[in-house]
């Protein structure tokens, strides 16, 4: 039998065997999550899109998708938020600057930026899910002019479980970004607003068919996110979800990831909401 | 764990069959010592207050002293680890669980039996927290070398929580239940590399449950091929009495 | 392509020839009622007449279990082992196991393509059989006939006094070659006809299919399915797979390995912290069937279904997934008479 679908010439590059990389900063977050800052062999850049992710390999133990969380337009090195859950997470909290990692990707569509340009930009971020968020955000600061106006609504479980403190502070002070946060349980010394995230959303004055939006959290978010957003009337077309599902290969060979018949690591993770309304298991 | 781990190994009730210096491991013995500290071997359980980075404990609880024991144990130690069906699910011992205490002691010690307190068969986690388990009867050998690996690695340790059947499919064996045989499979935890049926035997169950059985549906399927309803949940509770105590509606 | 004849008195010579040229793989018995494919050495262990395999060709291509890397923990580097191409001939493949290895090769290179896969199946030759439909198979119901010869070098068609021989490629050709044949000059023998069948349209059912999401047979299904993973693990046209690394004792070096995984299974979508996607049997059972027959088909235009029977046939729990279909099929008919 011939091999119909192979093209003469085709490449079939080595698809499971990472490159190795060089983690170089090692920051603190909180006390689940750590920030690494990673260069990939020869310095090269990573080139990768926000929304989009790689494959974390430490041999011995394993791998794991994990979402780019630093924006492309800051070149060099790239960002990696990770929060300590599991086998392989645990173990690179432990990991030092000088420690290599592999890596493979990045793998996913990511973020249609340019669906996002000229429009103002919705952030809904829960919990971990501003890491990925993040890179969008940065790309969106540092090529301010090219979008309207930038709103992120982030949520947390407590306040000492908020990421990139340093920069939510920034974001606060810094005029071109509406910044707004909430948190499930404050502890005594939390002054802002506590409730769950989608309570930060009746309150913004949107321009409706203007407004673009991104959402990342836990799987149990984005239902109730997105009712809130349908009820203030912003369009399913403009509503953009980044997913989460189990994963073991990242280019849509081994089958974990599927929504249905979607495979996020190749569909996904971000999701137009039109297009996931046929997805059943998706919400 | 960066410098040597101290290892202590413990011994209940059980029939000695996993007994971890028995056990065949060939060269990989060495290699398993030379990693790390052996503090104490079995019995020895003095009243020093040894502290223990990993405790690998064999054998169900099943009198007073036993408790008392596994909980000073559980204090000294960093990491405590199941070893073998008995340790983990309470074993074959558990059967006895099924039967009123009384009529248990009566048969096993006769006259003497009331020098000889018992109780139910219990595994290590109905009385303190289990770390980590290496199932089997005897436990598994590449479990075991697993787990130890990760230990010594300082990596968590996933325990399979999928069907016998799953590795018996993929040693493409021919399944039992086509020779007219029945097999726990289907609900049992894999992990033992099919080590049965590849040779052509039915799976007891030796390994304990997956963490979500069917199995009035294991009942059902055994029943559809020959066996009596009772018989077939009899089968089932040969290694898991302890945990199916009162499932069967 | 010409037809020709092998006589039954023939057929050890005719494996002697592929022997003695090329590796051959082919059904033998394993166990003491079933068969699977082996490499042969004594031809007489060959069986050419057989229901279905254990486990189809998928095993050669897409082993059960394989080594994706060797790490050295010391240094942290890994190496890939080099995969050997298969370079065999497959006597005796039926016409479903080739509709199946066709789905494989889409899975495996489209998109990214991946070389392991790739390098094994190169080189690949396949010499179909034709076989005798039993109470398992429904592959007419999916388009593929017992003497479909798509995928073929060479195909056998079972005669009463041996094989019609049909040659079907420039590489089947090769494999004949120094083997002489006397054309074949008798008429084709009746067919032979499935009892198992699925009551539609393979376009039809994948609207059906659409309506059905809620449908009580998967919760009723779920209650006799064990999870157990096995109705994947046989499937031909399955491809899911895990990875895991493997550490040796003294703890400096290892592998990455990959083996076959299954949808049925509850931990397959399972994440870190204990979340399960597809937590419901039920709403595994629908996920498998919905794979077969509709989201691959969606994607491909072809059922993913090749009809072997397998599922059904290693199912301990006695679930069919003809079953499952035909009472879809039957009660989406008799709504639509209501709604009519
Ligand atoms: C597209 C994507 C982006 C992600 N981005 C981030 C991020 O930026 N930061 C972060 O902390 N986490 C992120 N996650 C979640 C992260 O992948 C898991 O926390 C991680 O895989 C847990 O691995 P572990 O080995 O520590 O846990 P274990 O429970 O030991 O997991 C074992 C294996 O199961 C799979 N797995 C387990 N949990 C998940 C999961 N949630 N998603 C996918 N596969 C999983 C992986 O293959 C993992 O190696 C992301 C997940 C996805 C799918
Ligand atoms: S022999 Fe037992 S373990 Fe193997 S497939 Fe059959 S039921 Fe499952
Ligand atoms: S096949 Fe069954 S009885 Fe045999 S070792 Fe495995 S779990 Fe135990
Ligand atoms: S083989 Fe049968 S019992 Fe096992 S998972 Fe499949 S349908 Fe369920
Ligand atoms: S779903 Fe069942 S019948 Fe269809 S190809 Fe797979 S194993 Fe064969
Ligand atoms: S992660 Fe393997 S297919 Fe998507």
């Amino acid at each position: 039998m011939e091999l119909q679908i192979l093209k003469p010439g085709l490449e079939t590059r080595e698809l499971y065997l990472p490159e190795m990389a060089e983690i170089t900063a090692v920051r603190r977050l909180t006390e689940m999550e750590t920030l690494y800052t990673v260069k990939m062999p020869g310095g090269r850049e990573l080139g990768h899109q926000p929304g989009q992710f790689v494959e974390v390999s430490l041999f011995g133990v394993g791998e794991a998708p994990i979402s780019i969380s630093s924006s492309p337009t800051r070149h060099g090195e790239f960002e990696m938020g990770i929060r300590r859950v599991g086998m392989l997470t645990e173990v690179l909290a432990g990991y030092q600057p000088g420690r290599k990692i592999g890596i493979r990707g990045p793998f996913g569509n990511g973020i249609d930026v340019s669906k996002f340009r000229g429009k103002d930009v919705l952030i809904v971020a829960g919990g971990i899910g501003l890491v990925p968020m993040r890179s969008m955000i940065n790309y969106v600061l540092d090529r301010r002019d090219e979008f309207g106006r930038l709103i992120i609504c982030y949520g947390s479980r407590s306040d000492t479980e908020l990421l990139f403190t340093d920069e939510l502070a920034a974001w606060e002070k810094d005029p071109r970004v509406e910044y707004h946060v909430t948190v499930d349980r404050g502890s005594p010394d939390w002054r802002g607003r506590t409730g769950v995230i989608t309570t930060l959303l009746p309150g913004l004055q949107l321009d409706l068919p203007n407004t673009v939006c991104c959402v990342c959290g836990p799987p149990v978010m984005y239902r109730f996110v997105v009712l809130t957003l349908r009820g203030k009337g912003l369009p399913d077309d403009n509503i953009y979800l980044s997913l989460e599902r189990r994963m073991k290969c990242g280019v849509g060979k081994c089958g974990h990831c599927q929504i249905n018949g979607s495979y996020v690591c190749q569909d996904g993770p971000v999701y137009h909401l039109p297009d996931i309304a046929k997805l059943r298991e998706a919400l | 764990m960066a410098n040597k781990p101290r290892v202590a190994i413990f011994d209940f009730t059980g029939c000695e069959g996993c007994e971890l210096s028995q056990l065949n491991f060939e060269d990989q013995l060495l290699d398993i010592l030379a990693q790390v500290d052996i503090v104490e071997w079995r019995e020895a359980m003095d009243d020093r207050a040894d502290e223990y980075d990993i405790a690998f404990v064999e054998g169900a609880l099943s009198t007073p002293d036993c408790i008392k024991r596994i909980h000073d144990i559980r204090r000294r130690s960093k990491v405590l680890v199941a070893l073998g069906s008995c340790a983990v699910d309470g074993g074959v011992n558990a059967i006895k669980n099924l039967h009123p205490i009384e009529e248990v002691r009566a048969e096993v010690y006769g006259k003497d039996q009331y020098l000889f307190p018992t109780l139910p068969a219990l595994p290590l986690s109905a009385v303190v927290k289990v770390d980590h388990n290496v199932r089997g009867c005897p436990m598994t050998q590449g479990e075991f070398l697993r787990l130890f690996t990760a230990l010594v690695m300082g990596k968590q340790f996933a325990e399979p929580d999928q069907s016998v059947c799953v590795e018996c499919k993929l040693n493409e064996n021919e399944c039992v239940f086509e020779r007219g045989m029945i097999c726990l499979g289907p609900v049992t935890r894999g992990g033992c590399n099919s080590q049965c049926t590849n040779f052509g035997q039915y799976c007891i169950g030796c390994r304990g449950l997956v963490s979500e059985p069917n199995l009035a549906g294991m009942a059902e399927t055994l029943a559809s091929h020959g066996l009596a309803m009772d018989e077939a949940w009899k089968r089932l509770q040969l290694y898991n009495a302890y945990r199916l105590q009162g499932v069967r509606a | 392509m010409a037809q020709s004849f092998l006589e039954q008195a023939r057929v050890l010579d005719f494996i002697v020839h592929l022997q003695t040229r090329h590796t051959v793989y082919a059904p033998h018995r394993r166990g003491q009622r079933s068969f699977a494919f082996e490499k042969t050495s004594d031809p007489a262990a060959v069986e050419l007449d057989y229901p279905r395999v254990l486990g189809s060709v998928k095993k050669y291509f897409l082993p059960p279990r394989e080594t994706l890397m060797d790490f050295d923990l010391k240094t942290d580097t890994a190496t890939a082992p080099q995969v050997e191409p298969v370079n065999a001939v497959f006597l005796g493949v039926h016409s479903y196991d080739l509709a199946a290895v066709k789905r494989l090769d889409h899975n495996f290179l489209t998109g990214k393509p991946e070389r392991n896969y790739l390098v094994r199946r190169q080189g690949a030759r396949f010499i179909g059989v034709s076989y005798v439909p039993d109470k398992f198979h429904f592959a007419g119901s999916v388009g593929i006939d017992p003497y479909d010869m798509t995928g073929s070098d060479v195909f056998l068609t079972r005669h009463p006094d041996g094989w019609i021989v049909d040659v079907l490629t420039g590489e089947g050709a090769a494999l004949l070659q120094g083997f002489a044949l006397p054309p074949h000059a008798l008429p084709k023998p009746k067919r032979e006809h499935f009892t198992q069948h699925i009551y539609v349209p393979q376009d039809s059912l994948g609207r059906i299919l659409e309506a059905s999401y809620d449908h009580p047979v998967w919760n009723e299904t779920a209650r006799s399915c064990l999870s157990c993973g096995t109705c994947n693990l046989v499937c031909p046209t399955c491809y899911c797979f895990n990875v895991e690394d493997q550490v040796a004792v003294t703890g400096d070096s290892g592998s990455r390995e990959r083996s076959w995984d299954g949808c049925m299974l509850r931990g397959f979508t399972e994440v870190a912290g204990g979340e399960v996607f597809r937590e419901k049997s039920a709403a595994r059972q629908r996920h498998r069937i919905y794979r077969k027959f509709k989201y691959l088909s969606d994607a491909t235009g072809q059922p993913w279904c090749v009809g072997c029977g397998r599922c059904t046939a290693a199912c301990t729990a006695g679930i069919s997934i003809v079953d499952i279909v035909n009472r879809l099929i039957r009660d989406a008919e008799r709504e639509e008479k209501i709604t009519a």
